[in-house]
């Protein structure tokens, strides 16, 4: 047994789609974590997002230190959290990312995260008389998701290295190997093709 | 009932907040404009999901771009076995945690900037620089970014000024026009540094913007 192959045990790389949990997937294990503080269905959720948490931080440029805080952290406030997770609003893994950008930008930037309310009575929503209005925006949540998939593959992977990896332009035309010109360009069509997909859900 | 906004921030700034990016000042802007929006709240949830999808992904994505390969970018397995008995032994005092609730309702200013770095929710101090134009006293420096409110009294123009970088309004109150159209309730505009702009109060009521900018203004009047 070498030392990867208790990774390989819990995120089997090179695998497909093989890692994520089978049955009521992620947002089953959630929902046991919520209803009965159920701790073998965390145990697997650890499984699933710590690494991939720690590699997220790792990514965005943090010591393994930090990286191993803000994991702790962030599935701390899974298990805390795991009553206010609702799949219509955001899948699984969105939900646990959410969770670790923002512990990462508090950890590493020591900056506040301003998020709007929707329990606040300001906080507006469509006009009435539409359709079931949480089925609208995961709708138009699901129009954009698939408007970012289908991008160029050049112009996604700018989007990813700018966006996901808080990388500036000079960098990632630095890991890219290509002109500083050419990224601009890119992320201006992405851009602009996503303006045009949110032009047409407004 | 007032109509949803129709001048949005730019995708960049939009999947800049989400990806988590986007510094303290610019993401409470974007913040309070998705409080008024529902289609860029839409926006900002599809990217997010993306992002969730990337997270996923991360330990097989080792190869091409970023660092380390393979493996090199998790936590190795007995390691990942250490982590999670520490963190199991504190699940016992991690009781579930309600919702933080944010400061009462006060006026028409909505959460988060309500309660974002004493932000002047009643009273407000005003410095006039023209004739029916202030800027309130209250101002966030951080992070290369400079905060604060804008006023102009029904009609009244902002006098010319410039600023090298972008200057960036949002609407709390009333309304105002320029020579690309008029901006109401939750509305922002973007006004790239060195282009020339003509904003002034709306016909009707005062009007009061947040306002953020990189860099100098100079007001030229």
């Amino acid at each position: 047994m070498d030392e990867g192959s208790g990774l390989e045990g819990m995120a089997a790389p090179g695998g497909e789609e093989n890692t994520a949990p089978a049955g009521g997937g992620l947002e089953g294990l959630i929902a046991a974590v919520a209803r009965d503080r159920d701790r073998a269905a965390f145990t697997e959720l650890f499984r699933y997002f710590a690494p991939r948490v720690e590699a997220y931080c790792l990514r965005l440029g943090a010591s393994r230190q930090v990286a191993e805080e803000t994991v702790q952290e962030a599935m701390l406030a899974v298990w805390r959290r795991a009553h206010q997770f609702d799949p219509a609003i955001a899948p699984a893994a969105a939900w646990v990312f959410a969770i670790a950008r923002n512990g990462f930008i508090d950890r590493i930037r020591r900056e506040a995260r301003p998020e709007p309310d929707p329990e606040d009575p300001l906080f507006r929503r469509p006009p009435q008389g539409t359709p079931e209005e949480a089925a609208v925006e995961e709708q138009s949540r699901r129009f954009l998701l698939s408007a970012i998939e289908t991008l160029p593959p050049d112009q996604s992977e700018i989007l990813r290295l700018s966006y996901f990896e808080w990388r500036s332009h000079s960098e990632v035309a630095e890991v890219l190997g290509i002109p500083l010109g050419t990224v601009k360009t890119r992320i201006r069509l992405a851009l602009t093709r996503l303006r045009r997909t949110i032009g047409e859900t407004a | 009932m007032t109509a949803l906004p129709t001048h949005h921030p730019d995708p960049d700034m939009l999947l800049g907040y989400a990806g988590g990016g986007l510094r303290e000042a610019k993401a409470a802007f974007v913040a309070t404009h998705l409080a008024f929006c529902p289609a860029c709240r839409s926006v900002v949830a599809g990217f997010e999901a993306h992002c969730g999808r990337l997270l996923e992904a991360l330990p097989e994505a080792g190869t091409g771009t970023g660092t380390g390969t393979g493996g090199g970018g998790g936590a190795g397995g007995s390691r990942l076995d250490a982590m999670l008995d520490r963190v199991l032994a504190l699940l016992d005092e991690a009781a579930p945690e309600p919702a933080p609730a944010g400061p009462a309702p006060a006026g028409d200013v909505p959460l988060p900037l309500r309660g974002w770095r004493g932000f002047p929710c009643g009273e407000r101090a005003w410095n006039w620089i023209a004739p029916g134009v202030a800027l309130s006293e209250w101002t966030v420096e951080a992070a290369g970014t400079r905060a604060c409110l804008l006023r102009m009294e029904p009609g009244a123009p902002v006098p010319a000024h410039r600023h090298t970088a972008e200057e960036l309004l949002l609407v709390l109150t009333g309304s105002f026009v320029d020579e690309y159209g008029t901006y109401g309730l939750g509305d922002v505009a973007a006004y790239r540094g060195g282009t020339e702009h003509h904003a002034a109060g709306g016909p009707d009521a005062t009007c009061v913007c947040l306002f953020m900018l990189d860099g100098d203004i100079v007001f030229l009047g």
